[in-house]
């Protein structure tokens, strides 16, 4: 660049070398860019092209998968964990647990030398122990916390799940015993602690900001016993982490992990392909057999449980009336979705449980298309001529959704169709989804990926009254009925009995229609060719633990 | 440049045809008038001539290639887009969006520049200075940004960019209708004309008018190619037209998560872009040389 | 000089109080809360509403409360944005360097390609050469920015691979923060990798800095074309072609500095265009500077974001015009009269 300064000032005579020049330094640029040279420290990276900024660095805060997949398996380690296989609980934090006979007493017995991340902001002096577990329950649950209302007080997963009104009391026995009392059975319990959202905090670190009174830190500047430690975050353009060199389940290749904040879906694909990342999680459907082409980029491929819907604010007219709701889910031509969004890649959603659940009712009836019907409903209903609503699309691509803005642009048509005027809704991400919880929309294009295995997942925390008064139910729905159905599934541990009582779930929402299931996805994962050891996890966040670059 | 001249050759046409002559000289230009006529005649039919139904969404026929390649089909000759609606039709259909708009948008904004220039190039002193004040203010906002802050405050939507870039033109028009103005009120005939009793009015009907039009044309080609590149700006990033208009702008930034898959649906409402602005812009340049000349002939 | 300076300080004066006017009233303007709005704040409880009402002096006619505002202003008190929670001048620092070192550079491009071709196209009007790049200029003054900028990407990112597509920097390089201008900060990092990093971020540069640059080269091409056939029909020329100088040396004493005098005024005429297009950019190339940060904020409705960033921007686009006018002054008295 200073052969540029030199040159604008003796304009005329050297300007054959400046464009000489230029025309080198161009080549030389493009030359080497065949084969980037990457210093040794910059290599043993690793660079995952997330959709989306986390919203918080705490896991207990949010239910946003986007930040899930960014800091929950990566900072954070749960007592439980799920086997990714079976969908089984296994060990994780806690070695081993006991349930008591009748169901309202767990008792857990946590692992040793665990040590907590070192970083530029705390240096732990001792190792994880049972005060780690009651202080990060408690905080949900004990209004008395310092850190209860630290970030408002919301804990959405935990209240879509009635957390605080299930766990009596957290008690640590000794140093690695800790106790959990229940106010009755819940047979969703184990599962829910598998849950990325059940990650476990440091007490010391607590205590060290309440001592600095910096209280607010502690969801902003994380500390955990993952496998990576938390570096920087700049907003909206990277969150980088390092490597926790004492995880007690060892060997994490990657020196660094940077989350690259690309929320175009096309412009994740092209970093992809630039080499600019190394795993993109929600590869474009529309493209899998274009990049399956390509050998510098492999694509992994697996069943998993989600499911896509449309849910509609049911407190505002006109979806508060049945019909109304019937209408609508009639009027869609569902087929044209599973083409045109999910490019034959999905199943297509009878109802909201996967047909992979045990709990999965068979029986429901296929949706049905016909739009001089659901004119009919909409006519009984009062609205002969239609009305004006809005569709509330997600701006970004999720797995049980590839491309909201596009069905939404389908359902528009398919609606003009019946005199319903629609009009599509997007606003960034984040405040997208505060303004949900805010039940601001008319329906929302949306949709739900488990946490666990446990068929409650796709119950509780989508449309229970919990759910609602947290505002993660989008449907805005809440029938006691079916809350009550859903409780008492949670009281027996008898697989039968629940499933009896989920099939009975299912069938309520068939006729109550709060949300319109649309599909079941695949899920899908692209990764460079050069990195392996990354597997897709059926539930929940993605996992990078054992992720490594195999060639340079 | 002073020609030498053998004969006294009659020169004696109307103002109009010797500019004319001029710019028939220009191959250029011409081709430029061309473009610019049949985007102006296509933005006016468009309802009726897109061979199908630019939102009709067909679904057995999503994302088919254009016609030249194997696989398309005759009657979509630029092929379908993800939600098979045909992408000629819809480009026939945004020509009325990007190109009309950009017309209708410049037309409002000279008018309003008309009335604004003319009151502030016919008023003195105070009046006049602080008006020439808030004009500079607002030239040096730039008008892509200006719009983009109106925008913000209505909301998005075609009409509502209309409006935006309508105002965010308006300084430009009345910053050079009042400079023209200026000028041509130092004229030693305007002086002799108000001495005959001429009126205000008299003056800038009868004067200032016919001698500004030159100038006028040149400004409205100006604004005509900012307002089609601001007007695809604000749709491109999604503060435009809205869903399924199909503006240009709206169109290239649908098409880009289909990137890989049907580069064309990028590469050809750009093209589309570019030509309009051309075509603009070769007419402005052909004007201004062909008004150059005429004045030195 | 010194009453010219001063009418332009008494401008320049008035030109800011009429744009905090405006930037001020954005707030009342703006859909929602005023309070939400002017202070960024998101939850606001009643007692603290109370206090932002005495705070903001909302309860005091519009005087005081514009009174209040430039206080504010002054004192770096910009209030939150909605999106990070986070203090808006802060920000804007961090993103500005960013936006600032993208536009010198591809202003700098423009007037080493600009300046060259447009003296060529005005001493060759009908050869070839004269004509491609009359040509090259009108297409490149007619090209969507945006659009131009994706194509490029799908040629040498996409289908070649040779560039990348998007950001300032690998992110695998960790260049600590000093002064926001990239390469100054890789120079100055005490890191192993510098020269690599160096040499990334050069890579990274070199798309957006010609997308950027293409308007003003095309602009300049065209401005400088015209100046030097306006210079050339003067009188002066033709006195110092009659002594006997050379083309060259006719060109260089006396036809380039009358002609290029202009430019400097057109720096700051270009600049607010450079602006917009900076942000539209920064856009496609992901580019974290405060154009693609004003363009979110729009997406979020960040409404304290979007009236800071205007405030911002149009204060840097005043201020260069403004100084880039007396500079031109300097330079040529005559422009001091009118």
């Amino acid at each position: 660049m200073n052969l540029s300064n030199y040159c604008s000032t003796h304009t005329i005579y050297c300007c054959a070398y400046t464009k000489y020049a230029a025309a080198l330094l161009v080549a030389w640029l493009m030359l080497s860019g065949c084969q980037p040279q990457m210093p040794q420290t910059a290599r043993s990276g690793l660079v995952y092209c997330s959709e989306g900024s986390p919203e918080s660095f705490n896991p207990q805060l949010v239910t946003s998968g986007t930040t899930i997949d960014i800091i929950s398996q990566q900072l954070y380690d749960r007592l439980v964990d799920i086997d990714p296989d079976n969908g089984d609980i296994v060990a994780g934090l806690a070695t081993s647990w006991h349930v008591s006979a009748d169901g309202t007493r767990y008792q857990f017995n946590l692992r040793d030398n665990v040590s907590f991340h070192s970083t530029r902001y705390f240096s732990p002096s001792r190792k994880f122990n049972a005060n780690d577990v009651q202080f990060t329950f408690n905080r949900i649950t004990d209004l008395n916390h310092p850190f209860h209302f630290e970030a408002g007080g919301i804990y959405p997963y935990f209240q879509s799940v009635d957390w605080a009104n299930l766990v009596k009391k957290v008690e640590a026995i000794d140093d690695y015993t800790v106790t959990f009392e229940l106010q009755r059975p819940d047979s969703s319990f184990l599962s829910n602690l598998a849950t990325d959202f059940a990650a476990i905090l440091s007490a010391e670190y607590g205590q060290q900001l309440l001592a600095a009174k910096q209280p607010g830190q502690i969801d902003r500047l994380p500390v955990g016993t993952g496998p990576f430690r938390f570096r920087e975050y700049q907003k909206d353009i990277l969150v980088r982490f390092y490597r926790h060199n004492d995880y007690w389940r060892g060997n994490t290749q990657p020196e660094q992990l940077v989350f690259d904040i690309v929320p175009n879906n096309a412009r994740r694909m092209a970093k992809l392909f630039t080499h600019e990342c190394d795993i993109v999680a929600y590869p474009r459907v529309a493209e899998l057999e274009l990049i399956a082409k390509r050998e510098d980029v492999t694509v992994q491929e697996s069943t998993s449980m989600n499911v896509g819907f449309w849910a509609f604010n049911t407190q505002k007219p006109p979806f508060d009336q049945l019909e109304v709701r019937q209408a609508l889910g009639m009027a869609i031509n569902r087929a044209a979705i599973m083409q045109a969004v999910y490019y034959g890649k999905a199943t297509p959603a009878y109802g909201i449980l996967p047909p992979t659940s045990w709990a999965y009712n068979a029986g429901l009836p296929a949706p049905m298309y016909s739009p001089a019907k659901a004119r009919a409903l909409l006519t009984k209903a009062g609205y002969p001529n239609g009305f004006t609503m809005n569709i509330w699309a997600m701006p970004v691509q999720r797995l049980y959704n590839p491309n909201a803005l596009k069905m939404a642009e389908l359902m528009q048509a398919d609606l003009a169709q019946i005199g319903i005027k629609a009009n599509i809704i997007s606003y960034e991400w984040n405040s997208f989804r505060q303004k949900l919880g805010n039940y601001e929309h008319d329906s929302v294009l949306i949709g739900w990926a488990a946490d666990n295995a446990d068929p409650d997942n796709f119950f509780r925390p989508l449309l229970s009254c919990a759910a609602r008064d947290s505002g993660s139910n989008r449907a805005n729905w809440c029938d006691p009925m079916f809350d009550d159905i859903i409780g008492q599934a949670l009281l027996t541990a008898d697989q039968q009995q629940r499933r009896a009582l989920y099939l009975t779930a299912q069938q309520y929402l068939h006729q109550q229609q709060p949300l319109v299931a649309i599909a079941h996805s695949q899920r899908f994962q692209a990764i460079s060719s050069s990195v392996s050891g990354v597997s897709i996890n059926p539930y929940g966040g993605i996992s990078l633990q054992h992720a490594k670059r195999v060639s340079p | 440049m002073s020609k030498f001249r053998l004969y006294l050759e009659e020169n004696n046409r109307s103002p109009v045809k010797q500019l004319w002559r001029e710019f028939k000289r220009q191959h250029s230009a011409m081709t430029g008038l061309v473009l610019f006529i049949s985007f102006f005649v296509i933005s006016l039919l468009a309802p009726f001539i897109t061979p199908h139904d630019p939102y009709l969404q067909v679904d057995e026929l999503l994302l088919l290639p254009p016609s030249w390649s194997a696989a398309g089909l005759v009657q979509y000759p630029f092929g379908t887009d993800d939600l098979g609606r045909d992408l000629l039709s819809r480009m026939i259909k945004g020509t009325s969006y990007t190109f009309g708009f950009a017309l209708i948008t410049v037309t409002g904004a000279l008018l309003m520049g008309l009335l604004l220039g003319a009151l502030a190039g016919m008023s003195k002193g105070v009046k006049s200075s602080v008006f020439n004040h808030v004009l500079d203010l607002a030239l040096t906002i730039p008008s892509l940004l200006l719009a983009i802050i109106i925008v913000a405050i209505t909301g998005p939507g075609l009409m509502n960019t209309t409006w935006a870039i309508m105002l965010a033109l308006l300084p430009q028009f009345v910053h050079g209708i009042r400079n023209a103005i200026d000028e041509e009120l130092k004229q030693d005939y305007v002086i002799a004309y108000r001495l005959d009793g001429a009126n205000d009015w008299d003056v800038f009907s009868r004067l200032i008018l016919p001698n500004i039009w030159e100038k006028l044309t040149i400004m409205v080609t100006m604004g005509i190619s900012t307002a089609i590149l601001d007007i695809a700006a604000l749709g491109f990033l999604g503060f435009g037209a809205q869903a399924p208009l199909s503006e240009w702008g709206a169109m290239i930034s649908d098409s880009l998560d289909l990137i890989y898959l049907a580069p064309s649906s990028v590469a050809i409402p750009g093209l589309l872009i570019f030509s309009a602005v051309l075509s603009v812009n070769l007419v402005g340049d052909g004007l201004k040389t062909a008004i150059l000349k005429r004045r030195q002939s | 000089m010194s009453r010219y300076l001063l009418r332009r300080l008494y401008l320049m004066a008035f030109v800011f109080l009429a744009l905090s006017l405006f930037a001020f009233s954005l707030g009342y303007l703006f859909p929602g809360d005023v309070i939400q709005n002017l202070s960024g704040l998101r939850q606001i409880d009643d007692e603290q509403r109370q206090q932002l009402i005495n705070y903001y002096q909302l309860d005091q006619n519009y005087l005081q409360q514009y009174l209040a505002f430039l206080s504010r202003i002054a004192q770096g008190n910009w209030g939150l944005s909605f999106a990070s929670q986070q203090p808006l001048l802060q920000e804007i620092k961090l993103l500005l360097p960013a936006t600032l070192e993208l536009t010198a550079y591809a202003l700098l491009l423009s007037f080493i390609l600009g300046i060259p071709l447009g003296i060529v196209a005005a001493f060759k009007p009908h050869s070839l050469i004269g004509k491609s790049i009359s040509a090259l200029a009108i297409a490149g003054y007619s090209l969507p920015i945006f659009w131009w900028g994706l194509l490029l990407i799908m040629l040498f990112s996409l289908a070649l691979g040779w560039l990348p597509s998007a950001g300032r920097l690998g992110v695998l390089y960790e260049i600590p923060h000093s002064s926001g201008f990239m390469l100054v900060d890789i120079l100055q990092a005490d890191v192993k990798y510098r020269s690599e990093a160096f040499h990334n971020a050069l890579r990274h540069l070199l798309l957006p800095t010609i997308v950027l640059a293409t308007f003003p080269t095309t602009v300049m091409i065209r401005f400088v074309r015209d100046a030097m056939l306006n210079v050339w029909e003067q009188n002066y020329i033709k006195t110092a072609q009659a002594k006997g100088l050379s083309r060259g040396q006719v060109l260089y004493r006396h036809g380039l500095r009358n002609a290029l005098l202009p430019v400097i005024r057109q720096i700051g005429l270009q600049f607010s265009t450079l602006i917009t297009l900076a942000m539209l950019t920064e856009v496609i190339f992901s580019w974290p500077g405060i154009g693609r940060w004003l363009i979110d904020s729009i997406y979020q409705r960040n409404y304290p974001a979007i009236q800071a960033g205007l405030l911002v921007i149009s204060t840097m686009v005043i201020t260069i015009n403004m100084l880039t006018e007396i500079l031109h002054a300097l330079f040529n008295p005559l422009a001091r009269r009118g």
